[in-house]
């Protein structure tokens, strides 16, 4: 008989549907995070992509942990949002009202979430004066008077290089791009970059160091200039690489850093956090860093501010950790963790990490020179002229259009979008 | 039943009956086939051949033999049905693979084919640290809870649709047809506004009624079909027994339309099982996060522990896999069930 077989199996699924709704709805506002106290414990989350790291990702817990540890009112919880969406996710979290009490953003979700008010202004919350942050990267922390953010890391993009297939690095352009060629060959390639939509923010970031390498900027502080001539012959030299077929082309970002650690790949440029990923992912690899060799000692970095959520019910709470990581000596643990990165505060470089890593004075050297991957004057606006700007760039690496029509395009089309 | 046509035996028995006694004692003597030929068949063939002219048996020779063309047909078939399962399989069979990959065998020039079983460490280590578990218990009971209220809302949401006028019918279908229209992205903000003035965020019971009012729609219109498809004499002959209309919905539509309820189930839990972006945008808190999130956690920003994610999302698979055969048998149940009866 089939009837009855088919009413038990339905009424049995639905029974088990409605089981599993009753017995976690019961549990779920319990569970949620968000300024939660209980027991006399505020619950603060703090979400940032580099949770998920391999490398990093169980150092920063522990750091977190030391924080958790050294007092009894406040716990930190790491909140790990994935990183390919995570500036999407947590936004939309914040414009909610909802959403991490503490995050760790990247510049453009940073500003995009300031100019929205979705950040707390810190200057009644944190005394900056008793601390000594680094001027240059800090000066991004503040519009028109107001602190959003402390920095959490600052990274400077360099040349990492596979020390055993490049004795010497190169310092220029051409040589860079004949290093690239020479070494390409069966299943090893001279260089690897980010060139799918896919990676739209990545993307981003490798282009911005081939536009000011060679002299270029996204605008003049008040009027965009994406098809500036300088900005062109910065992209072609992008795109001459890509056609050159010295890069693993379609390979994502995760796959070509795992060829780096392998010596498939001989070249990229990258930002210092970098670094530490690479020594704990494979220790024997023999690598090390130089400037980017581009005519122009100018390149993009990872500024990274730590911030408190405007709909965050525990600020002071929130702001009691970020005072807790400004201490020098957590500083030098967090500085530590993160490897070639700087962070807030000016820390001494111990003389066992110069002698374990010396390339990290080549990537300290670069802070004066390093700009964060924003347009300036239109720090807000930077997430939608990155997409235009990247959709129109790819389209010219993949033949639809040349660059030069494709950065007229851009610039066009940013324009209408910026007024 | 030999398998042989009454006209071909009538014929070898009149051939039989033709030949002397002792022709006959001779014939039986002679091994009855060869090369795997049925006696049916081959006495067929040769009262044909002593019918034909030499020419004629000749072209007649030269034609594949009819059971030679039945198994090449059967083998293309299978042939056929195993390119088109390696292209279905291959995937996973390639997950499982580059799980059990080392790094030196991830970028090889040579891709390596087969498993490597000394790594099979990558797959008790991803379950070892309980987050993997946890992620999959997770979306078992959104995926399980979507499936469960969409059927039990799409059922008499299908059966008003098809059995009972009312105004604005039409335009509700195609209301309804609309909802499949929007993308989840363009949802996410008004439906977080909405979840967070109802404290729905956070639990699994919000993503559960944000799946199920996605996949209700598509579940109730597949059921308005399947119960078009019924005859209503049947309800009136149930209506005449005093029938009321929950009864007939449950004793007479249901029971009919279990293979669309498998196949509306399927859907639902396929999409609740894969979902992401507003699961992603819902939880918050680790132990919430379902499987699909879990996954893409694992996409660093300097780097991916690709073996990991394909050990995970191999096992990630599996009870979406369970789940699809045991549906499936439903399915296939209430197709055949009418053709093999009067």
């Amino acid at each position: 008989m089939r009837t009855p077989r088919v009413r038990r199996v339905t009424v049995a699924a639905a029974a088990v549907g409605l089981a599993a709704v009753v017995s976690t709805g019961c549990g779920s506002d319990s569970e949620s995070g968000g300024g939660e106290s209980e027991g006399g414990v505020t619950t603060l989350a703090f979400a940032a992509s580099t949770f998920g790291d391999p490398g990093r990702g169980p150092q920063l817990q522990e750091w977190i942990d030391e924080f958790n540890a050294s007092q009894d009112e406040i716990r930190v919880e790491a909140a790990s949002v994935p990183y390919p969406t995570f500036g999407q996710t947590v936004l939309t979290q914040m414009g909610g009202g909802e959403g991490p009490d503490l995050v760790r953003f990247d510049m453009p979700e940073f500003e995009a979430a300031s100019d929205a008010g979705l950040i707390a202004p810190l200057d009644d919350l944190i005394d900056v004066s008793q601390y000594e942050l680094l001027e240059q990267p800090d000066q991004f922390m503040v519009h028109d008077g107001v602190r959003h953010g402390i920095i959490f890391e600052a990274s400077n993009y360099a040349m990492f290089y596979n020390a055993d297939l490049i004795p010497e690095p190169p310092t220029t352009y051409e040589e860079f791009f004949d290093t690239a060629q020479s070494l390409t060959s069966g299943d090893i390639f001279g260089l690897a970059f980010r060139q799918t939509e896919a990676e739209e923010a990545g993307v981003w970031q490798d282009i911005f160091n081939y536009v000011y390498g060679f002299g270029g900027a996204w605008s003049d502080g008040e009027n965009l200039t994406i098809n500036a001539p300088e900005n062109l012959e910065g992209l072609q030299a992008y795109k001459d690489l890509y056609d050159a077929n010295v890069i693993p082309r379609g390979a994502d970002a995760a796959t070509f850093r795992r060829m780096f650690a392998e010596g498939k790949v001989a070249m990229e440029l990258n930002n210092g956090g970098y670094a530490t990923h690479l020594r704990a992912e494979s220790p024997e690899l023999n690598f090390d860093a130089a400037p980017i060799p581009f005519p122009v000692r100018s390149q993009g970095s990872i500024l990274a501010p730590i911030v408190i959520n405007e709909a965050s019910s525990a600020k002071e709470e929130a702001a009691t950790f970020i005072r807790w990581a400004l201490e020098p000596e957590n500083q030098v643990k967090l500085q530590e963790i993160l490897g070639a990165s700087s962070v807030a505060t000016a820390t001494e470089r111990s003389s066992e990490s110069l002698q374990d890593m010396p390339y990290l004075t080549t990537f300290d050297d670069l802070t004066e020179s390093s700009l964060p991957q924003v347009v300036l004057g239109f720090e807000a606006q930077t997430p939608d002229i990155r997409k235009i700007v990247v959709q129109n760039v790819i389209a010219a690496l993949q033949g639809q259009v040349d660059l030069e029509t494709a950065l007229d395009n851009a610039q066009e089309q940013a324009t209408d979008l910026v007024g | 039943m030999s398998g042989e046509m009454p006209s071909e035996r009538s014929g070898r028995h009149s051939e039989e009956r033709a030949q002397p006694p002792a022709e006959q004692a001779r014939n039986r003597a002679r091994p009855e086939h060869t090369s795997g030929e049925m006696p049916s068949e081959r006495s067929g063939r040769h009262s044909e051949e002593r019918a034909q002219p030499p020419a004629e048996q000749a072209r007649n020779r030269a034609r594949p033999e009819p059971t030679s063309r039945l198994r090449i047909g059967l083998t293309l078939r299978i042939v056929a049905v195993l390119a088109v399962m390696g292209i279905a399989i291959f995937p996973l069979y390639w997950m499982f693979v580059t799980a059990l990959s080392s790094d030196a065998d991830l970028f090889a020039s040579d891709a390596r084919l087969l498993p490597d079983f000394s790594q099979f460490g990558v797959f008790v280590d991803a379950l070892a640290e309980g987050e993997t578990v946890r992620w999959l218990r997770n979306s078992l009971v959104i995926a399980t809870g979507t499936t469960a209220l969409s059927i039990v809302l799409g059922i008499p949401l299908g059966y008003a649709l098809s059995r009972f006028s009312f105004r604005g019918k039409a335009l509700m279908t195609v209301v309804l047809l609309l909802t499949q229209m929007l993308p989840e992205a363009l949802m996410v903000v008004p439906l977080f506004s909405l979840f967070n003035r109802f404290e729905l965020l956070d639990s699994l019971v919000g993503l559960i009624l944000a799946n199920a009012a996605f996949v209700l729609p598509i579940a109730a219109l597949i059921l308005k079909g399947a119960i078009d498809g019924i005859p209503r004499e049947l309800e009136e002959a149930g209506r005449v027994d005093g029938a009321r209309p929950f009864t007939m919905l449950t004793r007479i539509n249901v029971p009919l339309i279990a293979p669309s309820i498998a196949a509306a189930a399927v859907i639902a839990f396929f999409h609740a099982w894969n979902e992401y972006v507003f699961a992603v945008t819902f939880i918050y808190s680790p132990e919430m996060q379902p499987a699909s999130v879990g996954i893409a956690s694992f996409i660093g920003e300097v780097g991916t522990p690709v073996q990991t994610v394909m050990a995970v999302a191999f096992m990630f698979t599996l009870p979406a896999v369970g789940f699809y055969l045991f549906a499936q048998k439903y399915v296939v149940a209430g197709m055949t069930a009418g053709a093999v009866k009067g």
